[in-house]
């Protein structure tokens, strides 16, 4: 492991100041997230770094529960199942809305040599068994998105039902609440699913990465994520099913329907108009469950819907492939080039390394590519058709609080916290069955308008990419994997130049262009995206591929070679900087950028 | 006895002649074997020097002087060098000698079809390969060289370089006496730009990588390390240029204008800082690297030009191979190097306890 004297600082999380108008963002999180002044000796001399990969935007109060819960789940894996040697779990905490985290490392020796026992023994027997535990996962998945979906989520009426009075059905009080607590169950078990095996699906990848830098130091990053990628991938189905719909489209002369700048609505009525328009809408309803679960965000918060909730993006993709084919263009992914390419790739690499060498190579990319299905596919079941199910279940509750009057808006319910939303679920029950005045109806909206303005100008706010102490080197495997966060990286962003006129990143796709940059910081900005347009972002999500067709590279915040941008731009041959650290905060929607996807740089022309 | 018993055409050689020729002869004709682009040339063996050495009476003279030198002493290195030098520069290259170089350079007169062609005229040590790298640096090459009699004047001036003070002072110092070289004559080439490469990353050892350095003009400058040279690492697997650093490169070596001899020039203002090479050129030169890797069966440095005005790949010539030495070395295998104990250790339990 590499190591240096750390240059350079870090502001304390102490130190970083509440914008204006922003005080009493504190509010909206648990005690326990705050940087508080009984834990301030321990947390100064600690590194934090900021969690924009998954958490780009100031967190609602609601949406906090993707890092309690999926921090608890990450913990509970990594720590006491798989007792990862050197690294224990993940610490959060919360400055102005924005979420940083902090590894916990083990460091007494013998108990790093106590956790390697049961780690060899508890991770090895899931290596050996992968297919078929990764079988049962899959199944146990399913019957979970299953269970969420048939959840409902009981109204409350004038009466109770006869079924109460006359059968044994329970009352709406035990009902409503046993519905809100599966709810959160069933997010509990989604979470415990998607980490039971993402850091050995991440590890065998990343040690296959190793392997390769050890033997070939100069490889390219992406060269090693190309000879590890599927094929089949779950993630590239959905924009698949689009362009087969376009091709159908004009097999079956409907094609004139998809204009460009009209609504999923308009195209849709024009289609209900005709026979054939109707057979090709039948066809797209078979393919909605489940190609239509893809989000058309990252899947963290709330707003990012599926392609169910917001057709908007899946018709763009579909009237932007008709064209391309009525241009006589190839719109197919160029499969057999990515398999031929991969192969190609593995063949050569392989053949330059020593028998030695070439043994430990030739495993670990079998290794890798047999772990790496799940690598690609929990994140479409877990984050985006899982999660995007999810907040509509919960929608559900806001609706019920709405109708009576403890929120203004169903959508509001995401402005409480899960424990405020059980306290006003619970009033709302008390007095639904006394017939008294309940307080909620005067005592939340206001609560909710405060919040709402809150996040509106924490969201102008731009975050350090780290606070704290610098590191002397990064040792926990979970943040090198998952986040990409390496001892080079916080050094070099330890150092930054506030004034650079270049900025720093991983290489994850190869190419040089330049162009004019739009700096994209939530899913709504997506729609501002003009063609040939440079993408900056904090991360992009798979869901976001049909964009990917108009502009000419992408820059990110955060992720590694194997984040979601990176994947995507290499299908699409584009030119990507991942990790940067800054891009968002230093390039400006309009500045003429260079993107040097095979150096990882990026450079400021104006 | 053949009817030229002290030269012979570069393409005639082979591994099995780098005793008698030197090791860059004889590479030189196993590039050529290997179909691999080698300006035309011919080669002079040790015969040559060994027939200078004792028709001129200079044994006895060499010996001496040698053996006044103690390692270590730099006085006594440069006046032996200075006096053998002296010795060997007045007398007479032996007239059967000058004769096979004449009729080995009208050969390649006629070949080039130009009357008087310039020529390159460079050492080619004895020994092994590995050899010639240690020498490198020490022995003379003479460039632009024109008619036969300046061929001769040049072959001897190489002959004087095997005594020059480093050469003697390295011998002095691994304990081997009776130095010996052959000569490579080869058809100049008018390189617009020129320079090194390995067939790995000499840095890091990556063996999928070829490392290039190139500058403007003849090789001089980049292997003599006059000017920074552009720095390219371009895959082998894919062609990708991985690391592009290009320098302001200030001076260049060119023909001279009188027809005779190489001469260091500034590089125009406009030019210093433009990358000398583009991806076609890369290209041309990642083929070639892969193919003297693949003839050789190892990593290999080579020197190489590309013609000036001529279209690649034809353009690009090789002028030396020799392996790559120094390496970092291998990664010694742990014991542990199954995938699974490789996983292990990725996570920190590769000692497990108990």
């Amino acid at each position: 492991m590499e190591t240096a004297a750390p240059v350079g600082s870090f502001p304390s999380p102490y130190e970083v100041g509440t914008p204006p108008g922003c005080e009493g963002w504190e509010d909206l999180y648990p005690y326990y997230a705050l940087f508080d002044e009984e834990r301030r000796e321990a947390d100064e001399k600690r590194f934090w770094f900021w969690n924009s990969m998954h958490f780009p935007l100031p967190m609602p109060a609601f949406d906090a529960i993707c890092i309690d819960t999926a921090y608890q789940a990450l913990g509970t894996w990594q720590n006491r199942v798989f007792a990862v040697p050197p690294a224990m779990g993940i610490d959060y905490r919360c400055i102005n809305g924005y979420i940083y985290i902090s590894g916990n490392p083990v460091t007494d020796p013998e108990k790093i040599a106590e956790r390697a026992g049961h780690f060899q023994q508890r991770a090895g027997y899931y290596f050996e068994h992968w297919d078929e535990l990764y079988g049962a996962w899959r199944t146990k998945m399913e019957a979970l998105i299953a269970e969420l979906e048939a959840l409902e989520v009981p109204a409350l009426h004038e009466l109770e039902p006869d079924e109460v009075a006359f059968g044994d059905q329970e009352t709406s009080f035990c009902a409503v609440l046993d519905a809100y607590r599966n709810v959160l169950r069933l997010a509990d078990l989604m979470w415990q699913n998607h980490f039971e095996f993402l850091l050995l699906g991440y590890g065998a990848y990343v040690t296959f990465t190793e392997l390769c830098k050890t033997h070939l130091p100069d490889i390219p990053d992406q060269h090693i994520a190309q000879m590890v990628a599927g094929l089949d991938v779950l993630l590239f189905r959905p924009d698949a099913e689009l362009r087969r719909l376009a091709r159908l489209a004009i097999d079956t002369e409907v094609d004139a329907a998809f204009v460009e700048g009209r609504t999923a609505a308009e195209i849709e009525s024009e289609l209900a108009e005709s026979e054939r328009g109707r057979d090709w809408l039948a066809e797209l309803e078979a393919v909605k469950d489940p190609w239509f679960h893809m989000a058309t965000g990252d899947g963290l918060y709330h707003y990012y819907g599926s392609w169910l909730d917001d057709p908007t993006i899946p018709y763009a993709s579909l009237t932007g492939h008709i064209a391309a084919l009525r241009a006589g263009e190839e719109i197919e992914r160029p499969t057999d080039h990515v398999a031929t390419e991969r192969d190609r790739l593995a063949a050569e690499y392989g053949a330059l390394l020593d028998d030695e060498a070439r043994k430990g190579f030739d495993d670990l990319l079998a290794l890798s590519r047999t772990v790496f299905p799940y690598v690609e596919e929990h994140k479409f079941l877990c984050d985006y058709w899982f999660l995007t199910t999810w907040w509509n279940k919960l929608r559900a509750f806001g609706a019920l609080l709405s109708e009576h009057g403890f929120l203004e808006d169903g959508e509001d319910v995401f402005q409480l916290s899960r424990l405020e939303v059980y306290s006003a679920l619970d009033e709302l029950l008390l007095t639904w069955a006394t017939g008294g005045q309940p307080r909620g109806p005067l005592y939340w909206p206001p609560i909710v308008a405060k919040r709402k303005a809150l996040l509106e100008r924490l969201a102008d706010w731009t975050p350090p990419p780290a606070v704290g102490a610098v590191p002397e080197a990064i040792l926990d495997p979970a943040l090198i994997m998952l986040w990409g966060v390496t001892t080079q990286r916080v050094h070099a962003w330890a150092q930054a130049d506030e004034d650079g006129s270049s900025i720093d990143g991983t290489p994850a796709s190869p190419g040089v262009v330049e162009g004019v940059a739009r700096v994209v910081r939530n899913v709504r900005e997506l729609g501002d995206v003009r063609e040939g347009e440079i993408l900056v972002c904090s991360i992009t999500s798979p869901a976001w591929a049909p964009i990917f067709s108009k502009i000419q590279a992408a820059v990110t915040d955060i992720g590694g070679v194997m984040s979601h941008a990176a994947i995507v731009c290499r299908e699409y041959a584009l030119p990507a900087v991942v990790g940067t650290g800054r891009a968002t905060s230093q390039i400006r929607t309009g500045q003429r950028i260079r993107v040097d996807g095979s150096a990882g740089s990026v450079t400021l022309l104006e | 006895m053949s009817a030229s018993p002290h030269t012979r055409p570069l393409a005639a050689l082979g591994r099995g002649d780098s005793p008698a020729f030197g090791g860059k002869s004889a590479t030189l004709g196993e590039l050529i074997a290997a179909e691999i682009p080698v300006a035309p040339g011919f080669a002079l063996s040790t015969t040559a020097f060994h027939a200078f050495v004792r028709e001129a009476g200079l044994d006895g003279k060499i010996a001496r002087e040698l053996a006044l030198v103690s390692p270590g002493d730099v006085d006594s290195v440069v006046s032996a060098s200075h006096a053998i030098g002296e010795a060997m520069r007045s007398a007479p290259v032996p007239e059967a000698v000058r004769a096979e170089i004449a009729a080995a350079y009208g050969a390649l007169a006629d070949e080039a079809g130009i009357a008087e062609p310039p020529v390159a005229v460079r050492s080619s040590a004895l020994g092994e390969d590995g050899e010639d790298a240690t020498y490198a640096g020490q022995l003379e090459s003479y460039l632009w060289v024109r008619g036969a009699g300046h061929v001769c004047d040049a072959v001897r001036d190489c002959w004087v370089s095997l005594f020059g003070p480093p050469a003697i002072a390295y011998r002095a110092h691994v304990g081997q006496d009776e130095p010996a070289m052959g000569v490579a004559v080869q058809l100049m080439v008018d390189a617009e730009v020129s320079g090194v490469l390995f067939t790995c990353n000499p840095m890091s050892g990556d063996p999928s990588m070829v490392a290039v350095n190139a500058s403007w003009g003849l090789g001089l400058a980049v292997v003599g390390g006059e000017v920074t040279p552009d720095d390219f690492l371009v895959s082998k697997v894919t062609g990708e240029v991985v690391r592009e650093r290009v320098h302001d490169k200030d001076v260049e070596y060119v023909p001279d204008a009188a027809g005779r001899g190489a001469v260091r020039a500034e590089v125009p203002e406009e030019r210093r800082g433009l990358a000398c090479l583009d991806r076609t050129a890369l290209e041309a030169l990642v083929e070639v690297g892969r193919r003297v890797e693949r003839a050789f069966g190892s990593h290999q440095d080579v020197e190489w030009a590309i013609a000036r005005g001529r279209e690649l790949p034809e353009g690009l010539v090789v002028l030396q191979a020799r392996p790559v030495t120094g390496l970092p070395g291998r990664h010694p295998p742990s014991g542990n190097d199954t995938a699974m104990g490789l996983v292990m250790s990725m996570f920190g339990a590769a000692d497990a306890k108990g």
